[in-house]
């Protein structure tokens, strides 16, 4: 199903800043980025696994298949008016039974952010 | 002197014109993308932007396949709004949007004008960004009327969504995820 693509940017460089002050709104789900996809000696940094919190199956991860993947991380120097950068990839497909879910990023995540929280956005939603 | 031998081959067709023809679309228009279980008067949730978590009426499906959304503006701060269809979740609330006339609104109502471009102009470009007495007061009146427009169609939609209960704080409320919500389990 294509939609169209006129309004949201393909590439989003900037942390999304929440203006709201009043109360903090949590729109993605927590995922833990607990490795790279790998046999016992070598491993492939393009495919990254995440546990999602509270997906136990592959029939939750289904839901996650196609969504927009963030890890955030703070930086010395400021960019685009922040010290915050991200990384942007998508939930690619699911990986065991146990509802792991492999990610793939525009550029491969650092091996420094193992065991880190990346962020699982709600969109696309293919509804 | 013999005549030279023709070492090219020459065809049997020749272009008529030497411009190379880029591609053209046989479908002139895009066609707006089908809308999944999304009616107009059904309320969304936005996922992503400035106003995310927010929920939002759908007014209509624009000629560009955006949705149209409406806050309304009084109740929750959103104005009238194009949304992706993919940016957004449905809800299964309905608002009565029978006396809401939202069709004079197209994508020519969101397109950026001249002024709007210059007014971010910084440092080099920044004389370029001061807007001329006539822009300024072209400013204004496209200001003013933008505020008409979305008076006249949330005014209508209040007062529907005003006869149904708590459905004026439900489009108050925002979404969040909690700790132990399942957005794979949810039914919205």
């Amino acid at each position: 199903m294509k939609s169209e693509q006129q309004q949201k940017g393909v590439t989003k460089t900037v942390k999304k800043v929440k203006v709201n002050k009043k109360a903090p709104v949590r729109l993605w789900v927590k995922a833990v980025f607990t490795g790279f996809r790998r046999s016992k000696v070598q491993q492939n940094e393009k495919q990254a696994l995440l546990k999602i919190q509270h997906v136990d199956d592959v029939s939750s991860s289904r839901f996650y298949w196609g969504k927009r993947v963030a890890y955030i991380y703070k930086a010395h120097s400021l960019k685009n008016n922040t010290k915050f950068r991200t990384i942007w990839g998508r939930v690619s497909r699911s990986h065991g039974s146990n509802g792991i879910v492999i990610a793939r990023f525009n550029r491969n995540l650092p091996p420094r952010a193992i065991g880190s929280t990346l962020r699982v956005f709600l969109y696309p939603n293919r509804a | 002197m013999p005549a030279k031998k023709r070492t090219t081959r020459i065809g049997n067709w020749y272009k008529s014109d030497d411009e190379k023809v880029h591609f053209v679309r046989k479908r002139k228009a895009p066609r707006p993308s089908q809308l999944r279980k999304i009616s107009p008067g059904q309320v969304l949730i936005l996922l992503a932007g400035r106003f995310q978590g927010k929920r939002v009426v759908l007014l209509k499906q624009l000629k560009s396949g955006l949705l149209l959304v409406t806050g309304p503006f009084k109740i929750n701060g959103v104005p009238l709004k194009r949304v992706n269809q993919a940016y957004v979740i449905p809800t299964s609330t309905k608002v009565d949007i029978k006396g809401v006339d939202a069709s004079k609104i197209e994508d020519e109502y969101f397109k950026r004008t001249e002024a709007q471009r210059r007014k971010n102009e910084k440092g080099f470009w920044a004389k370029r960004g001061e807007l001329t007495e006539e822009q300024q007061v072209a400013e204004k009146k496209r200001l003013d009327e933008k505020r008409k427009t979305q008076k006249s169609i949330d005014d209508a939609l209040v007062s529907t969504i005003k006869k149904t209960q708590l459905l004026k704080q439900y489009l108050g409320a925002r979404f969040s995820i909690g700790k132990t919500t399942r957005p794979h389990d949810l039914v919205f």
